[in-house]
């Protein structure tokens, strides 16, 4: 039963911080960032704790609020004129041993140059193994829409893993 | 569009964008801002509360200071009124008096 589940904050942070980080970490590219999305996540979730019914509500919830969140953050920086990655190093204050691959690393900045709706379905398809369907009903967006980001953002991301992955990547 | 079956490529990209673990303070940092946001909104509550005790006592203070003022100028009024009704006697006497001057001076003529 929903309504029996007793959500311990906590907990919910521990099983989810991981998701909600690296959602917002590649749609905003920027650490320091991600981390601070990440809280203000969490800390909403704290407020909208009695709402959420189950394990399942709450992981939709997190994802979705990470998702807009993380959004937010991009149009904010657009408008104060920073429109692109941070071209520092964006792991700065990351362990070494958190740190991706380097093939991981490298699909993760291409990942970066993919327009930002493209950006979002490839993200929830490949990190959250989400289907177009689930990703259509978790952005708001008609299927179509979302299936069209999924295929133009994976053409493009592998010509581009094609042009500068050729020593990493077997199927570009 | 068919995304199954994955291709070596997509493979890949799931391999790749694989979760990535959280900075490892992130719970203790969310705990904190949590109880510091907490504190704050007692510390708001407490004002509130405090503000609400100061209008209630503001409003009881006026009340019996109106209240007051009420009751002195019903008093007044009361007063005022007594006056009106002796000075209207007293008229009256004096109106009486008044008549009984003029017929006897008009009974001597």
């Amino acid at each position: 039963m929903a309504g029996d589940w007793q959500p311990d904050f906590g907990e919910l942070i521990d099983e989810h911080q991981s998701m909600v980080f690296s959602l917002a970490l590649r749609m905003t590219g920027d650490y320091g960032l991600a981390e601070e999305i990440a809280q203000d996540v969490f800390l909403e979730l704290d407020r909208h704790l009695r709402k959420i019914e189950s394990p399942l509500h709450a992981l939709c919830w997190l994802r979705r609020v990470a998702m807009s969140r993380s959004a937010d953050a991009l149009r904010r920086r657009r408008v104060r004129g920073i429109n692109q990655w941070v071209e520092i190093d964006e792991t700065h204050g990351a362990r070494a041993e958190d740190r991706p691959s380097p093939l991981a690393d490298r699909l993760e900045r291409l990942l970066a140059t993919l327009p930002e709706p493209q950006r979002a379905a490839l993200v929830l398809r490949y990190q959250e193994d989400l289907t177009p369907e689930e990703i259509a009903a978790l952005l708001g967006s008609p299927l179509a829409t979302i299936k069209s980001h999924l295929q133009r953002g994976l053409k493009l991301l592998r010509t581009k893993a094609g042009i500068h992955l050729k020593e990493y990547v077997r199927g570009a | 569009m068919d995304l199954t079956p994955m291709d070596d490529f997509e493979r890949e990209l799931r391999v790749a964008f694989a979760r990535r673990l959280a900075p490892p303070n992130l719970k203790r940092k969310i705990v904190g801002r949590r109880w510091q946001q907490a504190s704050r909104s007692h510390r708001r509550m407490i004002w509130l509360e405090r503000i609400a005790a100061s209008l209630i006592l503001a409003t009881v203070a006026g009340g019996s200071a109106f209240w007051h003022h009420e009751l002195e100028e019903r008093r007044a009024e009361e007063a005022r009124q007594q006056v009106m009704t002796a000075l209207r006697i007293a008229g009256q006497a004096l109106e009486q008096v008044n008549t009984q001057l003029t017929d006897n001076d008009r009974d001597e003529q």
